[in-house]
């Protein structure tokens, strides 16, 4: 990773991610965090901040496969890496097969949490297909949702896991 | 009332769910314009203190800082979002009020900018005495919040109606408790965000809004500018609940700073922010006397509150009403007398949350009740049956309830809870409870006085037929008004709801409605979007009689198709007729609107609580107590509700799955508390508890068939419904569990594990 | 919320890493999975000018068993790599278990069990259940390495006796007889919140006997604390529910809880006598778990 120094002697340092299979390679500072890298430099506005302080999950994104909080994590330490965001997911036009549930299942209300829950539970799904009701509520228990109650999200998920 | 319908009362998926699952979905935050700064306000650290002077000068000279603005830049008209009490300023000029208070605002290039620029301006305060209590507040020699309410009395209400001292008198049991609610706040995960730009001397504002009606006619007042000249355009809202209702800080100094820098300019709340700008649920401290007759008929009741407003009014005019109000509409009886007062202190300010006002006193008279049905030997499910109000009956304080089916609600809970073969005996630990509520659909009265009707709608359609597209001032916050409201166009219409577009909630673009705020869209802004529907329909009819030579009585629409009644075969598509329509006569297009009945009496504040229809719902919980160490474990929750007819399923459950939820997590969870200065403890969601996916029992969402005639095909409240009576659930099965009541929200494990020591220790003591 | 500045470098060896550590001194924040030290620069709490990364340290990752040393646990194994680890899965599921209950999903894909050591919270989980089982931990600097036992880690909220230029690299539990252990930790809500009383307990029964009881405690004490005292009751003693509700009473007595908005002392002392009582009979009656 290329460090340059500006002429505030300010460090920025030179990192390359790929992002839902594209490789960006972007100049950021140290204290530049992923989810204002994705949301603002990439415009990748479907991971939200909620908290930033990594209690609420709505800026959840995977990072290698694994859904990571992306307010806690800074530019600098996801060079290198695979990042996913909700962007990512669908296929073209095509919605990856949660997104449908969510939509059939009246899962998404106000739509904040949205994102962050979806890539919560593609995560879990990727890894584990069929999944028991704790199982789901664990792998989302990261991701609050003020307006659901989770009793939609929960079948959401469960409908797209018997489907597999 | 045939139930035979072709769009309404059926599941069809949202119309934003799309764009909601691929995160495509802009809210305020998401939004981006060229030449766009960012904004933030500086806060008071203090309490109460007088402000003595601001230096802004070492945060002016910060590379990216376009403006800085405090009170000397911005108008000194008092504002606030009750008529009532227009008590608040866009920055404090004498004092501040709350550690939170507004003190200036900044625009700069870009966040971090912002936060640093925050840090460097220097303001010199002398730090006064606080009142931190509403019981303090309220007695001689406490700290004034605000010189023109002296005693720190904000709003106080004495209602009485019949005549409560003959009814106790005349009863045969008299009993008082005393309950305490806490101070929740709504924390919609989406912060509040606004993002402002001049045009000349017109505004444009982009709000994360529950109405952008009531942001526009405050930010135009605030201003001096014609509401012509203010656009007010909500993206879309991650949440409300009651705290998006009013304009905040971030709008009026967003609007401000936009004038000065000539740039767009996005202003946004943190987290920690967010509660303490705050406006969410009063803490209520609740005594309440009850006389009823050797059967347990309610006779009297008298509600005697005392309400925490904070620094502000708020919408807390309206929540004091409500407190004491929404109690006879679930019971019959004659006599009721009603004492609150609502206090300022040095805390941030309170306003509506979801139930406004009711939920707490509704779990202070529902614990109430058990001990009323204990101390008769009375089942609490009987006795709620014994004083359930039935429909078409006034209460007394002259609200007018037409469908309520209630005693249906209380029934059918029984029933698929298994009550009757569970309650008394389940093992050690386990016990069931029972609450009921009801909500208004809609206030009677808007927030200000106004003849403006409550809603309006334009439906438009399209040119070729191909689409059609509502436009209404109706606000979407995540609840899925634009489907339900698309939906019950295109049934007036006899259209495709698949066809149907929509443009709501811009001031610029869409009529009028108040927005969405006690649960009043479905019913208010559905009977307006029904009566555009049925103007294009009979427009289109009218052309159809023509081109297919039936008499315009013979035919009818349904789906995109216009047929014959006595001729079935013969009949033409809609698209067709519309689009002749408008090559003959131009838009084709239909207007509605709705303004409810004089409802109410004449008395003071006879308005608060009116509306032209009530929902109903019992809720049952099961509940596991660990005996040790006071942990709930909610095992199941039934909710049966009486909403009128359905519209969408899907949404309606929801909507209860929602409602249900917030309930629970004041209940047991949550509570905003504060340090010993009066800064929030647990400003952050780790703190404060909202349930996790992990934490929610089984829920099961029943409905009993209503039909309110008052509304479009019969339709009534559930958004705020549910919310209203699970605390009083909760708190009901615990004391069936353990045989302890704990008198004050939230319900938490120390709490009860306290009650339960306390028991023992009596016991024990009993023995000697 | 934002970060003040800081310069920021991911060396490629502990060696480095030290050397950096020493050269900034105090300046200097080492940087794991960041879910601690992060919130506390968003809160303002803390303003390192240089944050020095464990990036590229990727052997500090590794859990495996070492004959004649035991199980070793890199210091860098995040709370998932310890809840899926099959080492862990065979030898000591409590402390799967007790990871597996941190946090949420989220934070345990990055926040690592040495960032839980060394962050010193009084209210952290891992603590309490690696000193029931005797855990060591490995200090590591530039001028050479030291191992001591991780009771002797702590010396209050946020202290500890490491140094600063060094790194801890492993945490090790050595071979040792114990036939069970669990951890507890009670919380106000089922994730997402920290302990208001964590007891961690391991046993070795011989039969109805107990020959041995390491009872350790969180959340009650400026530190992590044994409970020695009712350590030594169970000691040779044959099991009844009496002996374990008396061992939860000198549990209570050992502890010195504070009361704060997640709750009062006199609440927590007794949830300490509960748990510890509950949590012995759980790992006498089912092993590691």
């Amino acid at each position: 990773m290329q460090t340059i120094i500006d002429k505030n002697g300010v460090k920025h340092y030179m990192i390359t991610l790929n992002v839902n299979g594209d490789s960006y390679t972007k100049v950021v500072k140290g204290n530049t965090l992923l989810v204002n890298m994705l949301r603002d430099t990439l415009d990748l506005t479907g991971t939200k901040k909620g908290c930033e302080l990594g209690n609420c999950g709505s800026c959840t994104v995977l990072m290698d496969g694994k859904p990571v909080d992306s307010c806690m994590v800074l530019a600098v330490e996801a060079d290198e890496r695979e990042i996913t965001t909700i962007e990512g997911l669908a296929q073209n036009e095509e919605l990856d097969k949660l997104q449908e549930s969510f939509v059939n299942n009246a899962a998404v209300q106000c739509g904040y949490c949205t994102p962050g829950m979806i890539m919560s539970a593609k995560a879990l799904l990727t890894s584990n297909p069929h999944p028991s009701e704790q199982e789901v509520r664990e792998a989302i228990a990261g991701n609050l949702c003020r307006c659901t109650g989770y009793v939609n999200i929960v079948k959401a998920v469960l409908a797209t896991a018997d489907k597999k | 009332m045939s139930d035979n319908y072709a769009v309404i009362g059926k599941s069809v998926p949202k119309m934003d769910g799309r764009v909601k699952v691929t995160g495509q979905a802009k809210y305020t935050g998401d939004l981006k314009f060229p030449n766009m700064l960012v904004g933030k306000i500086l806060t008071s650290p203090h309490a109460h203190a007088r402000i003595l002077s601001i230096d802004t000068s070492e945060a002016e000279r910060l590379p990216g800082v376009k403006a800085i603005i405090t009170h000397e830049d911005v108008p000194s008209l008092k504002y606030g979002i009750s008529p009532a009490r227009w008590d608040e300023n866009i920055f404090c000029i004498d004092k501040v009020r709350f550690v939170g208070d507004k003190v200036a605002a900044v625009a700069a290039i870009d966040e971090e900018t912002v936060y640093k620029a925050l840090k460097l301006i220097k303001v010199e305060y002398e730090v006064l005495p606080a009142v931190f209590d509403p019981i303090e507040a309220l007695r001689e020699g406490a700290p004034q919040v605000h010189d023109e309410y002296p005693g720190n009395i904000n709003t106080e209400i004495h209602q009485n109606f019949g005549d409560v001292e003959k009814a106790f008198a005349e009863a045969y049991h008299v009993r008082t408790d005393q309950f305490m609610g806490q101070r929740s706040y709504q924390s919609p995960i989406e912060p509040h965000s606004a993002i402002s730009f001049w045009d000349g001397g017109k505004l444009t504002v982009y709000a994360s809004t529950q109405s952008p009606h009531y942001f526009q006619y405050y930010i135009a007042r605030e201003f001096g500018l014609k509401m012509g000249d203010v656009r007010v355009i909500k993206t879309f809202v991650g949440g409300g609940f009651g705290g998006k209702l009013e304009p905040t800080g971030l709008e009026f100094a967003g609007a401000a700073l936009s004038r000065i820098t000539g740039r767009p300019v996005k202003m946004f709340y943190d987290r920690h922010e967010m509660f303490a700008h705050n406006r969410g649920r009063h803490k209520q401290i609740m005594k309440i006397t009850t006389g009823v007759d050797k059967d347990g008929k309610i006779l009297g009741v008298h509600a005697d509150f005392v309400m925490d407003g904070g620094a502000y009014t708020s919408l807390g005019v309206a929540s004091a009403y409500y407190a004491g109000a929404m109690l006879p509409l679930t019971y019959e009886f004659d006599n009721f007398k009603f004492d609150m007062f609502r206090a300022y202190t040095n805390l941030p300010a309170c306003g509506a949350q979801r139930g406004h006002g009711a939920p707490q006193p509704r779990y202070a008279f529902e614990c109430h009740l058990d001990k009323v049905a204990q101390d008769l030997g009375i089942d609490p499910i009987e006795l709620r049956l014994r004083n359930a109000r039935r429909p078409n009956t006034v209460t007394p304080n002259e609200f007018q309830v037409n469908s309520c089916e209630l005693s249906a609600c209380i029934e059918k809970g029984r029933e698929i809870s298994g009550w009757n073969e569970k309650k008394g005996k389940l093992p050690k630990g386990r016990g069931m409870g029972i609450a009921v509520g009801s909500f208004v659909s809609g206030a009677g009265y808007p927030i200000y006085r106004t003849d403006l009707p409550q809603a309006s709608a334009i439906i438009k359609v399209h040119e070729d037929g191909s689409a059609a597209t509502l436009y209404t001032g109706a606000t979407d916050i995540g609840q899925g008004s634009d489907t339900i409201l698309c939906q019950m166009a295109a049934e007036a219409m006899g259209y495709h709801y698949e066809n149907m577009k929509i443009v709501s909630a811009d001031t610029e673009t869409t009529p009028h409605d108040f927005g969405a705020y006690a649960s009043r869209q479905t019913l208010m802004s559905g009977a307006a979007v029904k009566e555009a529907g049925e103007e294009v329909k009979k427009q289109v009819l009218e052309l159809a009689a023509v081109i297919l030579e039936k008499d315009v009585a013979d035919l009818d629409c349904s789906e995109g198709w216009i047929f014959s009644l006595s001729d079935p075969e013969v009949g033409k598509p809609f698209g067709e007729v519309a689009r002749e329509f408008f090559v003959k006569k131009g838009p084709l297009v239909g207007r509605g609107s709705y303004t409810p009945p004089k409802l109410g009496g004449k008395f003071k504040g006879a308005a608060v609580g009116t509306s032209p229809a009530y929902s109903f719902c019992s809720q049952i919980s099961e509940v596991q107590i660990d005996e040790e160490t006071g942990e709930i474990e909610v095992k199941e929750v039934w909710d049966v509700h009486d909403c009128g007819k359905v519209i969408n399923p899907a949404l309606l459950h929801a909507q209860v799955h929602g409602a249900l939820y917030m309930g629970m997590g004041e209940s047991i969870w949550e509570e905003v508390l504060f340090d010993k200065n009066g800064k929030v403890a647990n400003g952050n969601l780790g703190e404060y508890k909202l349930p996790t996916a992990l934490d929610m029992p089984k829920i099961t969402s029943a409905l009993v068939d209503s039909y309110e005639p008052s509304a479009p095909w019969g339709v009534k409240e559930v958004g705020e419904g549910a919310t209203i009576p699970t605390m009083g659930c909760f708190a009901n099965a615990i004391n069936d569990a353990m045989g302890v009541t704990v008198h004050s929200l939230p319900l938490t494990y120390e709490k009860v594990w306290r009650a339960l020591k306390e028991k023992r220790e009596q016991e024990s003591e009993n023995k000697e | 919320m934002y970060l003040p500045d800081f310069d920021y470098y991911a060396p490629e060896s502990v060696q480095e890493a030290s050397g950096l550590l020493a050269q900034y001194g105090p300046k200097a924040k080492f940087l794991a999975g960041g879910t601690d030290v992060l919130h506390m620069m968003k809160e303002g709490l803390i303003a390192p000018e240089v944050l020095v990364s464990t990036k590229n340290l990727a052997r500090l990752k590794e859990i495996y068993y070492e004959t004649g040393k035991g199980v070793v646990i890199g210091a860098l194994a995040t709370h998932n790599n310890l809840v899926n680890s099959p080492v862990l899965q065979e030898s000591y599921l409590s402390i799967c278990e007790t990871a597996h209950h941190m946090a949420n999903n989220q934070v345990r894909n990055t926040g690592t069990i040495g960032g839980n050591i060394v962050n010193a919270v009084p209210s952290a989980d891992l603590p309490p259940i690696l000193i029931a089982l005797g855990a060591r931990v490995t200090l590591v600097s530039a001028s050479g390495q030291r191992t001591l036992n991780l009771e002797d880690f702590f010396t209050g909220p946020r202290k500890t006796v490491i140094k600063e230029d060094e790194i801890l690299t492993q945490i090790i539990i050595p071979d040792n007889s114990f036939t069970g252990s669990t951890y507890h930790k009670f919380g106000l809500r089922r994730s997402g919140a920290l302990a208001v009383v964590g007891v961690a307990v391991a046993v070795t029964m011989e039969g109805d006997v107990c020959r041995e009881a390491r009872i350790a405690l969180g959340a009650v004490a400026p530190t992590p604390v044994r409970a020695v005292k009712a350590e030594e009751m169970l000691k040779d003693q044959v099991i009844t529910d009496q002996l374990l509700e008396e061992v939860g009473r000198c549990a209570t007595s050992e502890s010195k809880p504070i009361s704060d908005i997640r709750g009062s002392a006199e609440y927590r002392l007794d949830m300490v006598r509960v748990f510890t009582k509950r949590m012995l009979r759980k790992a006498i009656n089912e092993g590691h778990i």
